[in-house]
């Protein structure tokens, strides 16, 4: 019954995690890194010793603008034998950004352990829109999740949607996640000590339906008081992630509605903090720690954990050496050309924009936005006297860059211009 | 409403946003009516006006000093800051006039202040000035200006140019050597190793050579937006 109780248990965030949030920011470069953690973890939930034990943590991460490519996997040394703890591998992939928006397909497979008799592995997918400014952007995405050998009769339908911004050094992200899920519930099982009730009676098994393992659950509660439940739960998260040569800080907290079947006490708020400081260009100190909720369709309780180590990270292809999608690089084209007398014409191709905007001596830097002329075609006519002119970009509101195309000089403002040189 | 009133309306609205239109393809006039400057604090306004009248007073063109302070307020640089850009502006400006001679033109000046602004000296622009043949110095100085912002070693950079202008290398040679370096070091090449590649494509054309009478810049006009 225990057994059965615990796979009762509702909703589940690590898809959360997994899914959502982290792939928000867009990549600007490609970029490799890896990294290894080695240090203490801990970890309890309720009625279970606490777990400690020393922990391997390799990972590595690919991202591009097209994709991203992530694994991790723990490596855990407790009772002088090694276990495989938790470990994620992620995939996502973008299309080109289409006035601004760009779908977005993941898939994940994770395994999450808890302890020797807590342990779960799933598979998830999920396509996203997501609709990405320079500082800001917002989605929206509904995917599916497998969860093995637990209580979850169904898939899990998982809707989510999101907002991020990005201010100064710091990211922030809030993103609401709903879970839809069939389940098997109990009349006799006790949610935070009062007995639940079950609204629909649990038909006997008539074939070989749900997840791999499930089918003698279901005949051994077809002989109780069982009933298939509908769990539906949501999951609200903030995630604030902050970024210094320094170090690195990320501080999570959520909030989980759904009625007392789905979400046990424990599992209605929980808050972590992550953090690493460098010490050298490639080893830093790391700590974290928090609680977080449980992961119902997984059958994992809520838990408080802990950790301390030392990670070393090491970048193959160094951070922002590989340009390939910078503003500058969003301009697939950038010309000047006479267009009669004391007047150029400025042409651009630059897609998935909302606004281009120009500015120069001869205008006396004043922002002068360029007419949209197609799809990514943007045009201006500007009166410019023969010689030498600076001249700077911008895109969205973003920064002011020199266009492509043309030589540039430092601007003495922490920035550059492009220079032209208009023929008489 | 009669479909003859909604069809008036209609005319009168689109009368009404046809100069709109119009205006909205029209050429971008910059308004000057209101002094640019007036966005500056006091004594912010008081050390820019006084580059600018050093810059009269030593016979250089002035809007340069005013350009840099306009876009240091658009770009919203704290006043110390615009100061020291107008002040590297005027000296840049100033040492050009003494390398070139009172013969450059304008675009010259502001050229060669930009060379001078990453590191060249004012021996390194004397020698391409000897070796001018009354050929325009602009483009061949604002590609030297960019090589060496874009990373290439500066003595590369300078050595280069100068080999190439000796040569009688022209505007759309030193344009196409642009283009292929820039295209380069996006490549991943080093920088340096890009431009002596680059270089090596240019085929001598002898000394440089005056272009003829008709292709002869004017001095440019003391407001570059008249």
């Amino acid at each position: 019954m225990l057994h059965s109780r615990r796979h009762a248990t509702a909703a589940i965030a690590t898809i959360a995690m997994l899914t959502t949030g982290e792939h928000a920011v867009a990549q600007s470069t490609s970029e490799l890194e890896t990294r290894l953690e080695a240090g203490a973890t801990t970890s309890s939930h309720v009625g279970s010793i606490p777990l400690s034990a020393f922990a391997l943590t390799p990972g590595f991460r690919y991202a591009s603008p097209r994709m991203t490519a992530s694994a991790r996997a723990s490596a855990l040394l407790g009772l002088s034998q090694w276990q495989l703890g938790n470990s994620a591998a992620a995939l996502e992939a973008y299309t080109p950004l289409l006035y601004g928006v760009r779908a977005e397909v993941a898939a994940n497979a994770s395994r999450l352990f808890h302890d020797q008799s807590v342990q779960n592995d799933q598979l998830d997918a999920e396509g996203r829109l997501h609709f990405m400014r320079q500082r800001a952007g917002i989605w929206l995405g509904s995917g599916v999740a497998r969860p093995l050998r637990v209580a979850a009769v169904s898939n899990v339908n998982v809707s989510s949607g999101g907002v991020w911004t990005r201010v100064g050094a710091a990211t922030l992200r809030g993103s609401v996640t709903s879970f839809f899920f069939t389940k098997i519930a109990f009349d006799d099982t006790l949610v935070d000590n009062s007995p639940a009730v079950c609204s629909t009676r649990l038909a006997a098994p008539t074939g070989a339906s749900g997840p791999t393992g499930m089918r003698a659950l279901v005949a051994e509660a077809a002989v109780g008081n069982a009933c298939r439940h509908q769990s539906r739960l949501t999951d609200l998260e903030g995630t604030v992630r902050w970024e210094h040569k320094l170090g690195e800080l990320t501080l999570r907290g959520g909030q989980r509605f759904g009625d007392r079947l789905d979400v046990n006490s424990d599992s209605r708020h929980w808050a972590s903090a992550q953090a690493a400081v460098w010490i050298t260009n490639q080893i830093a100190a790391v700590a974290g720690g928090g609680r977080e909720p449980a992961q119902p369709t997984r059958g994992l309780p809520a838990r408080s954990f802990g950790s301390v180590g030392l990670m070393l990270a090491y970048w193959p292809i160094p951070r922002g050496n590989v340009l390939v999608e910078t503003p500058a690089s969003l301009v697939h084209s950038f010309e000047v050309r006479a267009a009669g007398t004391a007047l150029q014409r400025l042409t651009a191709r630059i897609g998935g924009v909302e606004t281009v905007e120009i500015m120069g001596d001869f205008t006396d830097w004043s922002p002068v936005p360029l007419i949209r002329r197609g799809r990514d075609a943007w045009e201006l006519l500007v009166p410019m006297s023969p010689g030498v002119h600076q001249i700077n970009i911008r895109i969205d509101g973003g920064q002011w860059i020199a266009p492509p195309g043309v030589p540039s000089l430092k601007d003495g403002f922490n920035g550059e211009v492009g220079v032209l040189v208009v023929n008489p | 409403m009669s479909a003859l009133s909604l069809r008036r309306v209609a005319w009168s609205a689109s009368l009404v946003a046809l100069p709109v239109v119009v205006g909205a393809q029209d050429s971008v006039v910059p308004n000057r009516g209101i002094d640019p400057l007036s966005r500056l604090n006091e004594s912010t306004r008081y050390s820019i006006e006084l580059l600018f009248d050093s810059a009269k007073v030593a016979g250089l063109p002035t809007w340069p000093l005013e350009s840099k302070a306009l876009e240091g307020i658009t770009k919203r640089a704290d006043g110390r800051r615009i100061v020291a850009a107008v002040r590297l502006v005027f000296r840049s400006l100033r040492e050009a006039r003494s390398a070139l001679g009172p013969g450059a033109t304008n675009d010259e000046l502001t050229a060669a202040a930009g060379a001078l602004s990453v590191g060249i000296t004012t021996d390194e622009l004397a020698r391409l000035v000897k070796s001018r043949h009354e050929k325009q110095l602009t483009y061949p100085l604002v590609v030297l200006s960019d090589l060496i912002t874009r990373g290439v070693p500066r003595d590369t950079a300078s050595q280069t140019i100068f080999q190439l202008w000796q040569r009688g290398a022209s505007d759309d040679d030193f344009q196409g050597l642009w283009r292929g370096v820039e295209r380069d070091i996006v490549s991943g090449t080093d920088p340096g190793v890009a431009l002596l590649n680059r270089a090596r494509e240019i085929p001598s054309r002898g000394p440089p050579t005056a272009p003829p009478a008709s292709g002869a810049r004017p001095e440019r006009s003391e407001n570059p937006n008249p």
